[in-house]
């Protein structure tokens, strides 16, 4: 028998650990340290203290994106957690037809973000695009709509093609969730005299909780901290009005190349994500305690 | 065990020595954004060829990226002194600022010397040259913006080519008043529309106004800027763009297919647009007729200036690089005249001395007369201004075409930036 030293593990470890250090944590209070200077990423950085914090809390565009980010979160949350749910609850039985279903719904999360922001640019196209040529043959509208040149319409057409791409990750987490549910607990139920209402309210709601409150906070960091979809569909336009954190830090660090103005939008977003994040886990674990869990 | 560990490990080392040794030839590093898709790819791909049959030990990596992505990894590269040996700009305000950090090899002296200054129109050199000094030749296409139409749309609703604004406003009306878009525009890409701005403004108050503006002895409110912007306004109010103007994706082709469909009768384009025509649509790159944009009554820009780039993509070596001589030399391979034969036959029309003769397309032969008639040729304003300003004044177009800032509004945050940027407050 081997017996494991102490190098192998650290040897074992370090790769991993590296990677971690380099591209997660170091660069947190790094971003942290080059917000407070001016640099254009070619030439010397120059120390200017807070002048850059002061400019973010009062720069209106970044303000907007954080509400924006904010809107998000709740359409991401309202939206995808009760789609996925329903769909999990219809398809989770063993079935030909719920196993085909299960791989259709399943599609969305399979391509990437760049051919779904595609594919939504073309539903959407005022022109020949299959949404509005549908609205308009039927009659329910004269005129197309403009989904991504509106500047109140950009934002929630964004987020109807986030939360398609996101809704079968969901569902198939509820899936695996739902048939971990011992089956004892519904013959019990039957027993009683449970109907489906009940069952549902009563047992799989309940059983779900932890699940739940784990893909709310999945849902919750990952649409704070959202890019792909939005930068390619709308690259945060027109005139800011779908604007994120994530897009305009990275148009901040290299569209306009201020590197100091986007670490301090970067170091700002991760702030907001992980105080909420922290927040949100704490408040739950407190009502779980309450309830005695 | 260990001894098997141990023995890998000097292949390993082995290996790594092996391929330095190998890589002792010569080698330079070329970085531009000819992917396939672009007119210059087998150009250059030729060229290399070329140049290593001529040059034995010297090796040119060839390393296209795709034109967005390109610009920030180009940026990158520079703030880590990563640059590769030769690079590729749009010249302007980008390039410049990469001169004043001290990264851009100034090339005058070689140039002046051997002559082959000359190969070059003066307008090409121009766009790469500050303080008389040249920082990079151009290489690949003159280009110029111009409005495309369809001349069986023009006949069919009895209107002719616009010569002043206040005609083509009328043309426009007629187009509305029969149902289709007078202009085909794709404003999610923001300098599309900037091309009607930038346009106007010389229109009305001349070269000068968007000079004194940049040079800082005017201002970006001056009046042509407000009334550029009023007119363009005007326009929208009327009706004469799209609906979605700023939804819609110039590089996604979604102007163009509103004129392949007649659903849009003009198209305010640049060169390169004609040459994807080519390929997306034939039958109406082959009708496809060209007007220069109108002049405005009263206005002191002359009708023949042109807002345009006169080599579209130049070509610069770095400070950094080792072998410069070698890369001057490439450098010349990339303009020679095979290059500049291949160059029109994919499309394009390289800014070397000698292209008129090569050209044979109707459209093409008159944006290069278009061009070499052109009293002024303005590069565009996204690519003169310094990159953090060219992005202020593309947001400012969405809100421009999207009525949702007045003239005056757009005016004043690009002066507020402007003023910010070169620390006058």
């Amino acid at each position: 028998m081997y017996k494991t030293r102490p190098l192998t593990i650290v040897l074992f470890i370090l790769p991993a650990l590296t990677i971690f250090l380099m591209y997660m944590l170091i660069p947190i209070p790094l971003s942290a340290f080059y917000s407070l200077f001016q640099w254009d990423g070619i030439t010397d950085m120059v120390f200017i203290g807070l002048k850059n914090w002061r400019e973010l809390l009062n720069d209106s565009i970044f303000l907007n994106s954080v509400l924006n980010n904010f809107k998000l979160v709740f359409l991401s949350i309202i939206t995808q957690i009760p789609i996925a749910l329903l769909l999990a609850i219809f398809i989770y039985k063993k079935s030909r037809i719920n196993n085909l279903l299960r791989t259709v719904y399943f599609l969305p999360q399979l391509f990437s973000s760049v051919a779904i922001s595609v594919l939504w640019r073309y539903l959407y196209d005022p022109f020949f695009g299959l949404i509005n040529e549908v609205l308009v043959k039927t009659g329910i509208i004269d005129m197309p709509i403009d989904f991504l040149g509106s500047e109140v319409l950009a934002l929630y057409a964004t987020s109807l093609a986030i939360s398609w791409r996101f809704i079968p990750f969901y569902m198939i987490l509820f899936i695996a969730a739902i048939n971990g549910i011992p089956n004892e607990l519904y013959e019990a139920a039957r027993v009683d005299g449970a109907n489906k209402f009940q069952t549902f309210f009563l047992i799989t709601l309940p059983m779900l909780r932890s699940t739940i409150i784990n893909a709310i906070v999945l849902v919750l960091v990952g649409s704070l901290k959202y890019f792909d979809i939005v930068y390619v569909l709308t690259e945060g336009g027109p005139n800011h009005a779908s604007e994120l954190m994530a897009t305009y830090m990275y148009k901040m660090s290299f569209t306009r190349l201020k590197m100091g103005y986007g670490s301090a939008v970067a170091f700002a977003l991760f702030l907001i994500a992980f105080s909420l994040s922290l927040l949100f886990l704490n408040l739950t674990r407190s009502y779980s305690a309450k309830k005695g869990d | 065990m260990k001894k098997s560990i141990r023995f890998l490990f000097c292949v390993f080392l082995l290996t790594i020595l092996a391929s330095t040794t190998i890589l002792a030839q010569i080698e330079l590093i070329l970085w531009d954004h000819q992917t396939e898709a672009e007119p210059g790819h087998e150009m250059i791909k030729d060229a290399i060829a070329r140049f290593e049959a001529d040059h034995p030990g010297v090796k040119i990596r060839h390393v296209p990226t795709k034109n967005d992505s390109y610009k920030v990894k180009l940026q990158v590269a520079m703030a880590a002194n990563d640059e590769p040996d030769i690079f590729m700009t749009w010249g302007g305000g980008g390039l410049k600022s990469y001169v004043d950090a001290g990264k851009v090899y100034d090339m005058t002296d070689m140039l002046v010397n051997s002559g082959y200054i000359n190969r070059f129109i003066p307008a090409g050199i121009e766009t790469v040259s500050f303080d008389g000094r040249h920082y990079g030749v151009p290489v690949i296409s003159i280009s110029g913006a111009f409005f495309g139409y369809r001349p069986s749309m023009f006949e069919k609703y009895g209107v002719e080519v616009p010569e002043t604004w206040e005609e083509l406003v009328e043309v426009a009306q007629v187009f509305i008043d029969n149902g289709v878009i007078p202009f085909a525009l794709a404003n999610a890409t923001k300098w599309t529309g900037s091309l009607y701005y930038m346009y106007l403004v010389d229109r009305i108050g001349g070269p000068e106004t968007f000079q004194k503006a940049f040079n800082r002895e005017g201002s970006f409110t001056d009046e042509p800027f407000i009334k550029a912007g009023e007119m363009i306004q005007d326009l929208v109010r009327m009706g004469a763009f799209p609906k979605g103007v700023n939804g819609l994706r110039e590089d996604q082709g979604q102007a163009r297919m509103l004129l392949y469909t007649e659903r849009a009768a003009m198209y305010l384009m640049l060169q390169s647009a004609y040459s994807l025509m080519k390929s997306e649509n034939p039958a109406v790159a082959e009708e496809l007729d060209i007007f220069r944009f109108p002049m405005v009554e009263g206005g002191k820009g002359n009708p023949t200036n042109l807002i345009g780039s006169a080599g579209n993509n130049y070509y610069s070596i770095s400070n950094k690089c080792k072998h410069k001589e070698l890369a001057f030399k490439f450098l010349q391979y990339i303009t020679d005249d095979k290059a500049q034969e291949m160059l029109v036959k994919s499309g394009a029309m390289p800014p070397t001395v000698g292209t008129d003769r090569l050209l044979d397309d109707e459209v093409n032969i008159k944006m290069y007369q278009f061009f070499s008639e052109a009293e002024y040729v303005q590069l565009y304003y996204d690519q003169t201004l310094p990159p953090e300003l060219a992005d202020v004044h593309k947001d400012t177009m969405h809100g421009l075409f999207g009525l949702t800032m007045t003239p005056e509004e757009v005016a004043n945050t690009l002066e507020e930036a402007a003023r910010k940027y070169y620390n006058e407050d």
